[in-house]
């Protein structure tokens, strides 16, 4: 399926009739997040995805890989902006669990009893909205005001209840998937932002800057990857989210994010706030590649999951 | 949502108080109006003969609008200049400018400057001054 979109992207990048990608300045459509909305690679920004003006229709797809050792996460998906007001997007996340960690939770479950066990995926789809409430990040220049947008992501972790099998194919736990045995209790939740951006140009030593800040309520436990909520705690929690860039020249971002998370799970699923060191190249309006070094801080028995993040945005 | 409002503006107010400091005088650095001529002279030969843009400035003298966007730009970069023309809002009245049309004189703008040989920092600083014309410029048809 990944390969497919892949193939797909390649070919609609190649395409003469991929001409038209909208009227917007380069660069002023941001990247994708791995969540598929329009913003920087962890967090959404208050612009709309896409080069379309406030008269077009353009969108996005885009594909993006985070190599964090026994932990893989490869997600991919598509937006659309209409009128640079509104943003749907839609995106599929899928998180490898490498068998050294699932031969761990085993070996934890039955004290040593059970020592290995083949991995597993966890998958999650998010359905993203996103309108623009009001502000113009790049040309109020004169004004303090930034871009203000707000969003919800839908999230539907699809493996919430797979069960673990174990390598001769028994199932000791049916009907429990990693999320419920980390303690989520759904497999389920919306989260709500607002965003705030602004470019300055010609800011920072004659360079553009960008920020960005972004408040989110969340039920979600690492993104929604190990479920949502817990026995003890459902309601939501406000978490903060900011990305600040330096535009070195009209092609190249270079910056740093964060995003606080809840830890409303704790234990073996502790939640540290993500950071993550960018550099996006957007060569022309067709398309763009970002490299990233992500710190996500703990996964299950991976304390220091940290890794190469590389994600690729095709403009349509 | 008012932590929010307070948080964003604070970091937004101080991120501007570094953005507008007094500019290092951009107007000698980039070779004043003469330099600016040149680019306008460029970019309005790019514009008249833009298909999209063309049409809007149709009986528009080339030498009148480049004297005035030379004088303007000028003007607000901080140059020793008045600007003397019509405010935006009213010479683009009858016009209906989209934000789409004005994104590809934007760009236009851009290249010139480029072509004229201004750095890239240059070319963001001057762009800083004019880009809060854009909310004067796009649909200001009645």
């Amino acid at each position: 399926m990944i390969r497919k979109l892949f193939l797909l992207i390649c070919l609609s990048g190649l395409s003469p009739l991929a001409g038209a990608t909208g009227s917007s300045l380069v660069a002023t459509g941001g990247i994708t997040s791995f969540e598929g909305t329009a913003g920087g690679g962890i967090t959404p920004w208050a612009m709309i995805a896409g080069y379309g003006s406030e008269e077009e229709i353009h969108g996005t797809a885009a594909l993006q890989q985070l190599d964090l050792g026994e932990y893989q996460l490869r997600t991919f998906g598509a937006a659309i902006g209409i009128y640079d007001r509104v943003e749907l997007s839609v995106q599929r996340q899928n998180l490898k669990v490498g068998s050294g960690i699932t031969s761990n939770v085993f070996n934890l479950l039955t004290q040593g009893a059970v020592s290995t066990a083949p991995g597993t995926d966890i998958e999650q789809d998010i359905i993203g909205l996103k309108v623009k409430l009001f502000g113009d990040a790049i040309f109020a220049q004169n004004s303090p005001w930034p871009q203000v947008s707000m969003g919800a992501q839908y999230k539907k972790n699809r493996d919430f209840d797979t069960s673990l099998p174990l390598s001769d194919g028994s199932v000791p736990l049916p009907q429990t998937g990693v999320p419920m045995l980390l303690g989520a209790t759904q497999d389920s939740g919306t989260d709500f932002y607002l965003a705030a951006s602004k470019l300055w140009l010609g800011a920072a030593w004659g360079n553009n800057l960008l920020a960005n800040v972004t408040a989110r309520m969340t039920k979600a436990n690492t993104f929604g990857l190990l479920g949502f909520e817990s026995a003890t705690d459902d309601s939501y929690a406000l978490e903060w989210e900011g990305s600040l860039a330096i535009l070195p020249s009209p092609s190249t971002a270079v910056g740093i994010e964060w995003r606080t998370q809840t830890n409303r799970l704790g234990g073996l699923a502790e939640e540290k706030t993500v950071t993550d060191f960018f550099i996006a190249y957007f060569p022309n309006k067709h398309w763009s590649l970002t490299a990233a070094y992500v710190d996500l801080g703990n996964l299950p028995f991976d304390d220091k999951a940290s890794g190469l993040y590389l994600s690729a945005t095709v403009n349509l | 949502m008012k932590s929010f409002l307070i948080v964003i503006l604070t970091f937004f107010a101080l991120l501007s108080g570094c953005a507008t400091q007094p500019k290092q005088d951009l107007y000698s650095e980039i070779g004043g109006s003469a330099t600016l001529s040149k680019v306008f002279g460029l970019a309005i030969n790019r514009i008249y003969n833009d298909p999209v843009l063309g049409p809007h400035f149709e009986g528009v003298p080339k030498s009148h609008l480049r004297e005035m966007l030379t004088e303007q730009t000028c003007a607000l970069i901080g140059g020793p200049c008045e600007y003397t023309g019509k405010s935006m809002q009213e010479a683009h009245q009858e016009r209906d400018v989209t934000a789409a049309e004005f994104y590809r004189l934007v760009e236009h703008v851009q290249q010139a400057m480029r072509l004229i040989g201004l750095t890239y920092e240059q070319e963001n600083r001057i762009l800083a001054a004019l880009a809060p014309l854009k909310k004067d410029i796009i649909y200001q048809g009645i």
